[in-house]
């Protein structure tokens, strides 16, 4: 027998007698404790199922149907908004550097730091 | 001793189902959880810990993780007794490398204070269960894995590969490394803890 099996025979005796030990007993307190805990977490009746469909997650997310539903309205009404500013400035507006010509002149590169790492 | 993993009459549940359960809020399936996986949670950290309170802290933080992650449990793909058992051990895992001392030879171990016949005994058998406690938190997870399903469960090569959802020759080799790593983290400990002439 190796010097390296004998080695292992040792760790095999030890493991051998811990894991023959007599288990451990929980307290009853223990076990009330436990118990609290899952009631405390335990969502209610009829709850949480335990896969949501990716689009019921979403919608939950957003707060359901309803808010859906106030969110598409609110979409309509500031694309309606939208159109008519248009029609009052012109659609020439948007590509006319008007935009450009602010941002150059009152805030400049430095209001995101570019021109210290051009330097 | 041993106790399998899945040791419960065939006729109940699986933990699975009554975690599905427990999810849509069934108490029944809470009770039944509670009663089924804290013993063995508790029983798994008082043979890694060795002290009441730190397991029980444990036992209760694991059982704590399942009730949380209840909601997104995925059916089929891990069996809870596993998660937990896993849970468990990375929680002592944790607690042993954080503890200040290394492992403990018996003259180590503070006099018994119990005059008793056996008293003797125990306190070996502490030294032993702390010095192999100590040694298995130095080991990589998988590798503790399957010493610990191997030696503290009975579980089979089998059995360990499905568990750890890696080959049985993986097994094979991840408990020949584990048990090798023990010696060497153990290395000078043997007549210490009554191995040796």
């Amino acid at each position: 027998m190796t010097d390296r099996q004998d080695k292992v025979n040792w760790v095999d005796a030890l493991l051998d007698d811990v894991s023959g030990a007599a288990p451990a007993d929980p307290s009853g307190d223990l076990m009330a404790r436990v118990l609290a805990d899952a009631e405390a977490a335990m969502p209610a009746p009829g709850g949480a199922p335990v896969r949501e469909g990716l689009l019921r997650q979403v919608l939950a997310g957003l707060g359901g149907w309803l808010s859906v539903g106030g969110l598409v309205a609110a979409t309509a009404v500031g694309f309606a908004v939208g159109l008519g500013a248009l029609s009052t400035v012109g659609l020439d507006a948007l590509w006319q550097g008007e935009y450009g010509a602010y941002y150059d002149d009152t805030l400049g590169f430095s209001v995101n730091g570019w021109d210290f790492e051009e330097g | 001793m041993t106790m399998p993993l899945d040791a419960h009459a065939t006729d109940e549940p699986d933990e699975a189902a009554l975690l599905a359960r427990y999810a849509r809020g069934d108490a029944a399936a809470a009770r039944a959880l509670t009663l089924r996986l804290t013993p063995r949670a508790y029983a798994q950290a008082m043979r890694l810990l060795g002290d009441r309170a730190e397991a029980e802290d444990v036992a209760q933080d694991a059982m704590m993780r399942l009730w949380k992650i209840a909601p997104d449990w995925r059916a089929g793909e891990a069996k809870v007794t596993t998660w937990l058992y896993r849970v468990v051990a990375n929680l002592c895992t944790d607690r042993l490398r954080r503890r200040p001392r290394g492992p403990l030879a018996l003259d180590e171990v503070a006099e018994p204070t119990d005059p008793a016949p056996g008293a003797e005994e125990r306190l070996q058998a502490e030294a032993r269960r702390a010095a192999l406690a100590a040694a298995l938190a130095t080991l990589p997870e998988r590798q503790r894995m399957a010493v610990m399903l191997r030696h503290f469960e009975g579980a089979t090569n089998p059995e360990i590969a499905e568990r750890l959802g890696v080959s049985v020759e993986a097994v094979e080799s991840l408990t020949a490394r584990g048990k090798r790593a023990l010696a060497a983290a153990l290395k000078g400990q043997a007549a210490a803890l009554g191995y040796e002439g």
